[in-house]
């Protein structure tokens, strides 16, 4: 197993604690949120009504959908409440020197 | 104060001295309402164990009780946000709180108006901008109003007011939230009793919620809520000499408080219990200090020459103050000591105490008579003026587990660990006891027949007095 690619997307200073910030990263609409556990990346659009989340509350570890008020674990992107059933993807995330870096799916 | 055999019933008190007594002696007087005192003789009639037990009267308390009562259901600083919500749930029913607006807070039955379903599926927080039905997609703005119905065209029947949200009646006091499920309820404050004149001493408002654990205890919730209506327990339960000289106050139908003090206590109130250890020699005022866990030698000192409360109360003035960045500088010795309680009918604890924070809840746990939750809150003072933080989320514990595991509660889990140990056999005696019910005393357990008189009213069922 080779190292992810790790692709800086952030400063930490973007990112107070208790606050999310929406980013974009090859065409990918991801949401960093950054709880009281750490930093963690979930797809801004929920898995239910393609809503976007970074309109939604950041609560504790669960982010909550402006739309129908899903709640998900930002820490695996698991779906907490109805409506939505189906998790968010959630990305691996590394700081290193105040920079925030996400790694992408491998290609296929 | 050394009655122990007046005529009249309900009139004898513990030997020795009163609650009234050590505050009226105390370094910094309480403030008046802790001087207040109000007992009636309530009667001495056994109270059913059926009431605890028995699944039809635990169906008529579910139609016309808790449909009927106000009962806090968040805190303010739960819901900050235009757009937050909070379920509570209680028994069968479910209620969603919202902040419609800035200072707007509503509350609906948690049901869609097409078929019924559960809207929101979760008890505690959330957000949206819109309530919105899991099953067909109807939604609703935050003033409960219908907006979104799909496949308008064959609902022709169907208005955005005509299935509106059912709101039921919400009002705010002490920074809680208050539901009645009764959209024509009569007005918080006309339930509250006194409680609004005393808590303006102590306002509740002014707190942060520290800590809330919810466990699932063995017990009916009105089994579970007597053992703590009652200091009477305290030798026996707590190995503890406090309690045994508590006052009672009975203030209405709905309000009723206890003061037991912290720091002192009554050997004389003692006499007939087993056992010397407290009696005979009493504890010296160095003993009760360490008793508090203040061992060090210059307290103890003071302590012989002032008392244990003053010496203490001091010290945790001087602490509070600084952990909370509260001035606790003028606060009474019994407000920073005491265990001082007030319910509210039918299931509400408030504690105005300092270093006794506390605010319990005991609900039925769904439809189950012999279960219930209980709902324990640390709730600490916060600076006048200063920002509510945001609530932590319960700790829940299942009815196996020992408050220990909830290490925040550090040296009050053991606590109530014997608080909540005898309640599985007080509900398994219920049932195969052969005499008719509970007994109680006249003076020291009279806030837990208040409860059942009121109760009686609410389910209009035979007096459970002569």
């Amino acid at each position: 197993m080779s190292d992810r690619n790790y692709i800086v997307v952030a400063k930490t200073e973007a990112l107070p604690a208790k606050s999310s910030l929406r980013v974009e990263l090859k065409g990918h609409d991801i949401l960093l949120c950054h709880i009281e556990a750490g930093i963690f990346a979930v797809t801004n659009t929920c898995s239910h009504a393609e809503a976007l989340l970074h309109e939604g509350k950041l609560k504790g570890y669960k982010i909550l959908c402006p739309l129908h008020g899903a709640a998900f674990d930002v820490r695996d992107g698991a779906a907490l409440t109805r409506p939505a059933t189906k998790p968010l993807c959630s990305y691996p995330v590394k700081v290193v020197d105040g920079d925030i870096l996400i790694a992408l799916p491998e290609a296929g | 104060m050394t009655a122990t055999s007046d005529t009249a019933p309900g009139s004898a008190r513990a030997p020795g001295p009163s609650v009234a007594d050590t505050l009226r002696s105390d370094s910094i007087a309480p403030p008046p309402p802790l001087l207040e005192q109000s007992y009636q003789f309530l009667g001495d009639t056994e109270i059913p164990f059926s009431r605890y037990t028995d699944a039809a009267f635990f169906q008529s308390e579910m139609e016309k009780l808790w449909p009927k009562s106000w009962q806090w259901a968040c805190r303010e600083e739960h819901i900050p946000d235009v757009g937050d919500h909070y379920v509570y749930d209680i028994g069968k029913w479910s209620v969603i709180v919202v902040r419609a607006e800035d200072d707007v807070i509503r509350a609906f039955l948690n049901v869609c108006t097409h078929r019924g379903t559960r809207i929101l599926s979760t008890e505690g927080v959330g957000y949206s901008q819109s309530l919105t039905c899991p099953f067909h997609g109807w939604s609703w703005d935050l003033e409960g109003q219908l907006k979104q119905l799909p496949g308008r065209w064959d609902f022709p029947h169907v208005s955005d007011t005509s299935h509106g949200l059912d709101e039921v009646s919400c009002e705010r006091w002490g920074g809680f939230v208050f539901i009645n499920i009764d959209p024509q309820a009569a007005p918080l404050h006309s339930y509250l009793d006194c409680l609004p004149d005393h808590f303006k001493h102590f306002p509740l408002e002014q707190r942060r919620v520290k800590l809330h654990v919810e466990k699932i205890l063995p017990c009916n919730w009105k089994a579970a809520q007597e053992a703590f209506m009652e200091a009477y327990h305290n030798v026996e339960t707590h190995n503890s000499p406090n309690g045994a000289n508590a006052q009672y106050d009975i203030f209405g139908k709905y309000v009723s408080r206890f003061i037991h003090t912290i720091g002192s206590y009554s050997p004389e109130s003692l006499a007939d219990y087993a056992g010397d250890r407290w009696r005979r020699p009493p504890l010296t005022e160095t003993e009760q200090l360490q008793a508090l866990g203040v061992t060090d030698a210059a307290a103890a000192e003071k302590a012989e020459q002032h008392t244990a409360r003053a010496v203490a109360a001091a010290l945790y003035r001087e602490q509070l103050s600084a952990e909370m960045g509260v001035d606790l500088s003028g606060c009474s010795d019994s407000l920073m000591l005491d265990s001082i309680e007030y319910h509210l009918f039918p299931n509400m604890f408030f504690f105005p105490g300092i270093s006794i924070p506390m605010c319990y809840r005991f609900r039925p746990n769904g439809m189950d008579p012999d279960t219930c939750i209980f709902d324990l809150l640390l709730l600490q003072p916060i600076a006048e003026g200063a920002e509510h933080p945001e609530p932590p989320e319960p700790i829940k514990l299942s009815i196996d587990q020992s408050y220990t595991e909830a290490q925040a509660l550090s040296w009050l889990a053991p606590v109530y660990d014997e608080d909540t140990g005898n309640l599985q056999m007080q509900q398994q005696g219920f049932k195969t006891s052969i005499r008719g019910g509970v007994t109680l005393g006249n003076y020291q357990e009279s806030r837990i027949r208040r409860v059942h008189l009121t109760l009686d009213e609410f389910l209009d069922t035979p007096a459970t007095e002569a």
